[in-house]
């Protein structure tokens, strides 16, 4: 059994059509193995959220071939789309994307209900516990540090314990010291045998990862292992 | 976290909003209570009146038009006009089972106007099916006395033995009718011939009831009674009707402000939804990408829909039952209510209560389906590009 969990194969996305198309992604084809924490870099608007998105199943690809842990996304409808973004994936973005309205413990319960899965009451709770938010967790996002805002946000990202967590910018709106908390607790979670994904600008966030993915116009420009 | 807990907690989101939307969906369906009960109110207290009447058939002078045949139930002053040789011939039509005169006059009791209706006694007794609550029922034709209707023994405290006073000539409370809940109640009865001769109307009547021996010959009979008689004959259902017409007037203007109000209602949601989702279009998409389904976002906006249906719902029918109490009078105030009790005009009942919740909560849930819609037309994408 191949050890990939994430499987693209020619994989592009074009918005428009005629003379005004425009292609976000080009043809890309690539393997993520699981367990693994990869980084991927390049000039904004060259396609780096617009690929994450088609891995996380927010977007239908408008060529080639999705494998997510065993499922091709192009076969499933809506519904299973939006079963395997509740169940087998997290999502953190670079604004935090909370629930205004919503406490830092509701946020974390709306992503079980959504997720669908059974889990015990105190679940919300332990997760924020975990992070260290635990006095906070009837605060609105609105009361809370950005640091705090995406630690609520991986919490939330985690709830269905998903192997894969997608991020696009999580470290963007941070500053020096919320950014290096986030990335020990991203170390932790890649330990733990979390697959990472995340797409950054920054290149002292991407050294944590164990792979660099560079992307322009659409294309995988280099794919290299951390270091090398 | 579950869904009715998310779409309460957005529904109080915005309070200004909130309770706008609401006033105005409380509003319309209050409008549409207060036209059900009053309009319905209306038409069972003159169908109620009509029953009351006895008769099958109105024998009433020519030309008379609807509003004197409002009077006709309500027991008003009506001019006298048919000369009793024409009651004998009436009496003589073959299928006419009774006839029975009634003279409508009025009197000042103690500075209040009272009806007071001259009657044959034996034959209105046995068309109206009296029964007597206290005291005791005229003896002869002729006897110089007055039945009095139970609203009017307790708006006077009047019992048997008390004086009455018919255009100042004295004459003695004999019996007090048994509470019927129409105009009877309101009325006093004499004589016809004392009637005729206080009110110096010799030999003339102001209608006559007439009831029929055959149901089925009803339209032939009061056919007859037009050929050798000279009046002008109604059956009771075109009496009701007749009634209705006047009374209808003002009911469709009512319901034309009515179904404004309503409609208004609708578009308040609707707009107040479609800002709703336009609003929370990031958090639809959040909401995709921790998993949701299209299915979820349409039902919660629908709930949303519905709690407002539901919420004004309550409010409306609160509201327009204090109105129809209030102002129902006021609303409806033509010949024939004026005669009533305020309460009378207003029929209220857990028939109304569920028929305009179901209607506000159905309506509600119609205005939701568009922005429902809208919600899950937006891709997850694009709702996370507005930051």
């Amino acid at each position: 059994m191949s050890n990939a969990v994430i499987k693209l194969e020619k994989v592009s996305k074009t918005y428009g059509s005629g003379a005004a198309e425009a292609k976000a992604v080009s043809e890309v084809s690539m393997t993520v193995e699981r367990g693994s924490w990869v980084a991927i870099m390049g000039p904004s608007g060259h396609g780096k959220s617009t690929l994450l998105q088609l891995i996380g199943g927010l977007d239908r690809p408008s060529a080639g071939r999705i494998v997510l842990d065993g499922s091709e996304l192009g076969t499933l409808d809506a519904a299973e789309l939006a079963a395997v973004r509740g169940k087998k994936i997290g999502f953190v973005f670079q604004f935090f994307n909370l629930m205004p309205h919503l406490t830092a413990l509701e946020n974390v319960e709306i992503a079980l209900w959504l997720g669908g899965g059974a889990h015990s009451k105190g679940r919300a709770m332990g997760l924020l516990e975990r992070f260290g938010l635990g006095d906070k967790a009837h605060h609105l996002p609105s009361m809370l540090s950005g640091g705090q805002q995406q630690r609520v946000a991986i919490a939330r990202a985690l709830a269905n314990e998903p192997d894969i967590l997608l991020m696009d910018e999580p470290t963007g709106n941070l500053d020096s010291g919320s950014e290096a908390e986030l990335l020990t607790l991203l170390g932790e979670l890649h330990k733990a045998g979390k697959t990472l994904i995340m797409v950054t600008h920054n290149p002292t966030v991407a050294s944590h990862a164990q792979r660099l993915v560079h992307v322009k116009d659409g294309r995988i420009e280099e794919d290299r292992c951390n270091g090398v | 976290m579950n869904l009715n807990q998310l779409v309460w907690r957005n529904l109080l989101r915005r309070r200004g909003r909130f309770i706008f939307t609401l006033a105005g969906v409380s509003v319309g369906m209050a409008a549409f209570v207060a036209l059900m009960t009053i309009g319905q109110g209306l038409k069972d207290e003159i169908k109620k009146q009509a029953q009351g009447l006895g008769a099958n058939l109105v024998v009433t002078p020519k030309g008379w038009c609807a509003y004197e045949q409002i009077s006709v139930l309500t027991g008003e002053q009506l001019p006298s006009a048919i000369p009793m040789s024409e009651l004998a011939k009436i009496r003589a039509v073959p299928g006419v089972k009774s006839a029975v005169p009634h003279l409508n006059e009025k009197t000042a009791f103690r500075n209040q106007p009272v009806l007071v209706i001259g009657i044959w006694p034996e034959e209105m007794r046995a068309l109206q099916k009296w029964s007597i609550d206290s005291g005791r029922y005229f003896n002869s034709p002729d006897e110089r006395a007055v039945v009095i209707g139970a609203a009017i023994a307790k708006q006077f405290k009047l019992k048997p033995g008390d004086e009455f006073t018919v255009r100042g000539k004295p004459v003695p409370v004999i019996g007090i009718l048994r509470e019927a809940g129409s105009k009877d109640d309101i009325a006093t009865f004499i004589p016809l011939a004392l009637a005729q001769q206080i009110y110096d109307v010799q030999d003339k009547v102001s209608f006559i009831a007439v009831q029929v021996s055959d149901l089925e010959k009803m339209e032939a009979t009061s056919l007859k009674i037009q050929e050798i008689a000279n009046v002008a004959v109604v059956t009771d259902k075109q009496l009701v009707s007749s009634v209705l017409s006047i009374v209808g007037s003002v009911g469709a203007a009512m319901q034309a402000v009515a179904a404004v109000g309503v409609l208004a209602a609708a578009f308040g949601i609707v707009n107040t939804l479609l800002t709703a989702v336009h609003e929370r279009r990031r958090e639809i998409g959040i909401m995709q990408a921790l998993g949701s389904t299209r299915r979820t976002l349409f039902l919660a906006f629908m709930l949303e829909s519905g709690l407002y249906g539901l919420l004004g719902g309550i409010l409306g029918v609160t509201i327009g039952v204090l109105v129809a109490y209030l102002f129902g009078s006021y609303l409806t105030d033509n010949a024939f209510t004026a005669s009533l009790h305020q309460s009378q005009t207003v029929a209220f009942d857990s028939g109304t209560i569920l028929l305009t919740m179901g209607f506000s909560v159905c309506l509600a849930l119609f205005a939701g389906l568009y922005p429902a819609y809208r919600a899950t037309k937006l891709s997850p994408v694009e709702a996370m590009r507005h930051v």
